[in-house]
């Protein structure tokens, strides 16, 4: 893995609101301003000619301001001379430069940056990994007996209401039908049922519901006298 | 500009009665306190903003989320017809989708602050939020700051780090002890303010009389066990003792940060139960 060690760092550049884009530092001096010359050219009235500049001694990078006239900053603070580290954030005009340093390594950062590691940073464009939501197996409610807006739902929402209420997906008719009478929720790879515990009973395979209970696939629901089936299929068995 | 302390007060604002209480400290390493929190139990509203950035950028930023959140709720509740920020998610409730439109739009306060202001540039906030409506609770967050649903013995976690190592561990790269240990543990993966927009987590799910809800800053979770935080709410009733047993908690692990808790306790306004006796004590 030696090339990876010996990657450069690189400067994400962001003006307000335009397009980002990314520039390495590949010498040992690398200048920062408005001139062309520069290694790095800002388009930016509050840039100076000649504005700052990276140096390299050794491994560590230092950026230095070279007395431009609106002043170089780095995470919010006036610099003269600052070394820089992984994800700080350089602002100078009205660009935004992230400093970013890939192989920075536990071994590199040393058990004595104590400091540095005890900063919370932030590395965005990084997407979570998505949880699989396309694997992920949708249950689904078969009315068997009651008074419902229909036979059949998709369980597709986070949390499904069974009542009167407006926000009810699986409406119960009825004068006496309570607006929640129970919910359906989604957790993990699974779903659970809840009893609204002031409204008529729930049970689960003739099991009154106390609190809430887990659903496994072909369970019989009862809420507030309406029957219903719960399935949970592999949706590449459809 | 340190700690804060709210003294506990009962809200009807839905059938729950809930009573809170919430506290800040600055701990015993940093010179200032960058977390700020919200608790407005008419509207059902618990926040907790962990701020970061240069200066006094942290704060900043944590400030202005928690305003903006609380002020959008509060425009939503009084005029009903105002406008989602973002994406409108079918598969969650219209109060859940409130939530998140609050924090996008908290998301596009702070992030054109910190372009104001060299001063704020790169500045952001984590931001965990719950709303309480009926026997619904609405979560939504982004960063490491986090919410735990405690019933009985069992204290769930209902929120997901939006942090390098919780990405790792749920790509099976890293184990959960391993990413307690990991020099990258201060990494967030997402944060309010820092990019033009912000792809907030929402979830729901139903509670019920006698469950607590906990809202924390990474102060508490970083040096303080979950069975430990268990126990520190388990056989209190007052939540005021709550926060000062958490608090205690996370500056005996060291207290290397700011700490920030919240501590709501659901009660149903009326006893379960109750319609019944009445029914048999007419009978008799």
């Amino acid at each position: 893995m030696q090339d990876i060690a010996t990657q450069c760092p690189k400067f994400i550049v962001k003006p307000h609101g335009g397009a980002v884009k990314e520039i390495a530092i590949t010498k040992s001096e690398f200048t920062i301003g408005r001139k062309d010359g520069n290694d790095l050219v800002v388009e930016d009235p509050a840039v100076s000619g000649r504005h700052a500049r990276v140096v390299k001694i050794h491994a560590v990078y230092f950026l230095e301001d070279l007395g431009s006239t609106n002043g170089t900053f780095v995470n919010g603070q006036k610099i003269e001379r600052r070394q820089l580290r992984d994800t700080d954030v350089v602002a100078i005009g009205k660009h935004r430069l992230i400093f970013r340093e890939e192989n920075a390594t536990p071994a590199a950062e040393g058990a004595g940056a104590v400091s540095a590691s005890d900063r919370t940073m932030v590395i965005t464009g990084s997407t979570s990994p998505s949880r699989g939501l396309s694997a992920q197996k949708t249950g689904t409610i078969q009315v068997v007996s009651g008074r419902t807006n229909r036979k059949e739902y998709q369980l597709t929402k986070q949390l499904t209401i069974i009542g009167s209420s407006p926000d009810a997906t699986i409406k119960l008719a009825g004068w006496f039908t309570p607006k929640t009478a129970a919910m359906i929720g989604r957790r993990g790879q699974g779903y659970y049922i809840a009893a609204a515990d002031d409204g008529k009973k729930v049970l689960v395979n003739n099991q009154a519901v106390k609190g809430q209970v887990d659903l496994k696939d072909g369970d019989l629901v009862e809420v507030a006298g309406a029957r219903m089936y719960f399935y949970l299929r592999d949706p590449a068995a459809r | 500009m340190c700690a804060a302390t709210r003294n506990i007060r009962s809200g009807s604002g839905s059938r729950m009665m809930s009573s809170y209480a919430a506290k800040s400290d600055v701990g015993l390493r940093r010179s200032h306190n960058e977390d700020r929190f919200c608790a407005d139990p008419e509207l059902g509203l618990y926040l907790v903003c962990d701020g970061m950035g240069g200066c006094n950028a942290g704060e900043v930023a944590s400030g202005i989320a928690v305003e903006v959140i609380h002020r959008h709720l509060a425009d939503a509740s009084r005029k009903g017809q105002l406008p989602f920020i973002g994406e409108y998610d079918p598969n969650f409730l219209p109060q859940t989708n409130r939530l998140a439109s609050a924090v996008r739009l908290a998301n596009h306060t702070v992030h054109r602050e910190s372009w104001r202001r060299p001063e704020y540039a790169g500045m952001g906030t984590t931001v965990v939020s719950v709303l309480l409506a009926d026997r619904i609770l609405s979560v939504a967050h982004v960063g490491d700051s986090r919410a735990y649903l405690i019933r009985g013995n069992a204290m769930q976690l209902l929120t997901a780090d939006h942090s390098l190592v919780c990405d790792q561990v749920r790509q099976g790269l890293l184990t959960e002890e391993e990413a307690e240990q990991s020099f990258q543990k201060h990494v967030l993966t997402r944060a309010l303010g820092v990019e033009s927009t912000v792809e907030v987590e929402l979830g729901e799910v139903p509670v019920m009389s006698g469950d607590i809800v906990l809202l924390c800053s990474d102060g508490l979770t970083s040096g303080v066990a979950p069975d430990e935080v268990l126990r520190a709410v388990r056989y209190v009733n007052d939540p005021d003792a709550m926060t000062e047993r958490l608090i205690r908690l996370a500056n005996a692990a060291g207290g290397n940060d700011n700490t920030t808790v919240v501590v709501v306790v659901l009660r149903e306004s009326v006893p379960p139960g109750l319609w019944r006796r009445i029914r048999k004590r007419l009978r008799n």
